[in-house]
């Protein structure tokens, strides 16, 4: 099958650098990359009604200020998508698939930096006992009060990300895109948002001047530990930590998966892998250690590495090595990583 | 799922406090609408401007000493009036001795930040700027703040 194949409906191949996508993954794709748009359109003008009625209420800035930072991610994944699709070169040799963590980063880095600084204005206002003013509006004739035009707002933003978010999560499984994952994980989380922003302005409603920044420390309480956990998640795959599961849940089957094919193999006494997350696709290295009076021949590693790069369209750069004894240098994956543990003491 | 039980309270909780507390929201935190009506006395201060706050021998007179004269006698209150200078008049509405303050005040002045601008009433020109004309009422006092935007959108009010 030639580079340029064009797929099913005449779009070009998907594939994450030399990795051709499964008609499953493709469609996925195509329907992430599609709902990230609409997702980006829905932000924009969520962005701008927020804007247009915050007034003075602290809880309303911390949620447009949480709409703008929505933004990240979306963008994150569109230009992840794209680099990823490009082929090794010779500067790149594992191919761009990185650019996904370099997004996740990025967007953790911004959701931790701008949390902590929202935290900190709402617990200023509490402590100053900032009473917010909020006062009337004049739409289509008509005097009301402000408050119901940031209700009104909130309803709007916070009903689009909650369904965008479900539809986005199976998703990032299929695709097993962490970008995805954290983008839809948080806009199923953005209801809590918008309510905690209606109560906060409902709470100035009736009088209650310190329910606005309660509201406001809530929600960038949250922004901070959106960011912390994506930080966490972003830093430990650049760190090549073995695969785990497109939510960060588990270690990845796989990582055990690949030893207990190779050790299927008739040839084969024992084996010791590691499997690194490149973003999209997994890189596997292999140790073999063959039967004391097997022959290693080149048809029985190219065997190997088909066995692997049959078991998931993830897995395609396999190197097979095969050696006297294992390497010691490499803990066993299907270990609960309690040894790490130990080690940080 | 909880999650979409909790949405649901979220709403219906809205709706509630929509209708049933509606007549009654925005509410002033120190009511200050609520002392006025009872006491029977607006206290307002007034800081000269040419045009807007003219100070003769008596009360303060000129635009926006009427407008507030105007507003009281709707309340059915009657108007004390301090006269002071702006710094004055911005700590007196911060400590709440005072609960609205006129001088010619426009909506981009540096006192922002300790008391709260009513939406302006009117517009005038000065020179190529345009100033938008506010008062200054107490922080928070959404329910008195709200209720004088209210009664200044239906003045025909005329620029001096």
């Amino acid at each position: 099958m030639s580079d340029d194949d064009p797929g099913d409906e005449g779009w070009p191949r998907a594939r994450f650098g030399h990795t051709d996508l499964p008609d499953a993954q493709a469609r996925a794709l195509r329907r992430a990359t599609r709902l990230e748009w609409v997702t980006l359109a829905f932000m924009a003008s969520a962005v701008l009604v927020v804007y247009l009625t915050m007034g003075s209420s602290q809880a309303m800035r911390t949620a447009w200020v949480e709409d703008l930072l929505a933004l990240v991610p979306p963008i994150a994944f569109l230009v992840a998508v794209r680099l990823g699709r490009r082929r090794p070169s010779p500067d790149h040799p594992y191919g761009f698939h990185r650019s996904t963590a370099i997004g996740h980063l990025t967007a953790a880095v911004a959701l931790l930096a701008v949390g902590t600084a929202l935290a900190f204005d709402a617990a200023m206002g509490l402590v100053r006992a900032e009473h917010p003013p909020i006062g009337t509006t004049v739409v289509l004739g008509q005097t009301v009060w402000s408050g119901w035009l940031m209700i009104a707002a909130m309803l709007y933003t916070g009903i689009g990300p909650v369904i965008l978010g479900r539809l986005k999560m199976p998703l990032a499984e299929q695709l097993h895109d962490k970008v995805l994952h954290a983008d839809a994980d948080m806009q199923k989380a953005d209801w809590m948002t918008a309510a905690g922003t209606i109560a906060g302005v409902l709470g100035i409603g009736i009088g209650l001047w310190w329910a606005d920044a309660g509201a406001a420390l809530l929600i960038s309480v949250s922004i901070v530990r959106d960011g912390w956990r994506n930080l966490r998640g972003a830093s430990d795959a650049l760190m090549d930590q073995r695969a785990r599961s497109f939510d960060d849940a588990r270690p990845h089957e796989l990582t055990v998966e690949v030893d207990r094919v190779l050790g299927q193999l008739s040839w084969v006494r024992g084996s010791r892998s590691r499997v690194r997350d490149q973003g999209h696709v997994f890189h596997v290295e292999a140790f073999v250690q063959p039967d004391h009076e097997a022959e290693v021949t080149i048809d029985r590693l190219e065997e190997a590495v088909e066995a692997l790069r049959d078991l998931d369209w993830k897995i395609n750069d396999v190197v097979v090595m095969p050696v006297r004894e294992l390497p010691e240098t490499i803990p066993d994956p299907s270990g609960d990583g309690e040894a790490r543990r130990v080690d940080l003491g | 799922m909880c999650w979409r039980r909790g949405r649901w309270l979220v709403v219906i909780a809205a709706l509630v406090l929509v209708t049933g507390c509606g007549a009654t929201i925005p509410r002033d935190p120190d009511g200050t609408l609520d002392d006025v009506r009872r006491s029977g006395v607006l206290r307002a201060g007034a800081s000269p401007a040419v045009g807007w706050v003219e100070l003769g021998d008596g009360r303060p007179a000129g635009l926006e000493p009427d407008l507030v004269e105007s507003y009281a006698d709707d309340l059915g209150v009657r108007v004390e009036w301090v006269v002071a200078g702006e710094e004055h008049l911005v700590t007196m509405l911060e400590d709440g001795s005072i609960d609205v303050a006129v001088g010619g005040f426009t909506k981009d002045n540096a006192w922002v930040k300790k008391v709260a601008l009513l939406r302006p009433y009117v517009e005038t020109k000065a020179g190529e700027r345009t100033e938008a004309h506010v008062m200054m009422v107490p922080m928070g006092e959404n329910a008195w703040q709200s209720a004088l935007e209210r009664w200044l959108d239906r003045q025909e009010v005329v620029a001096p």
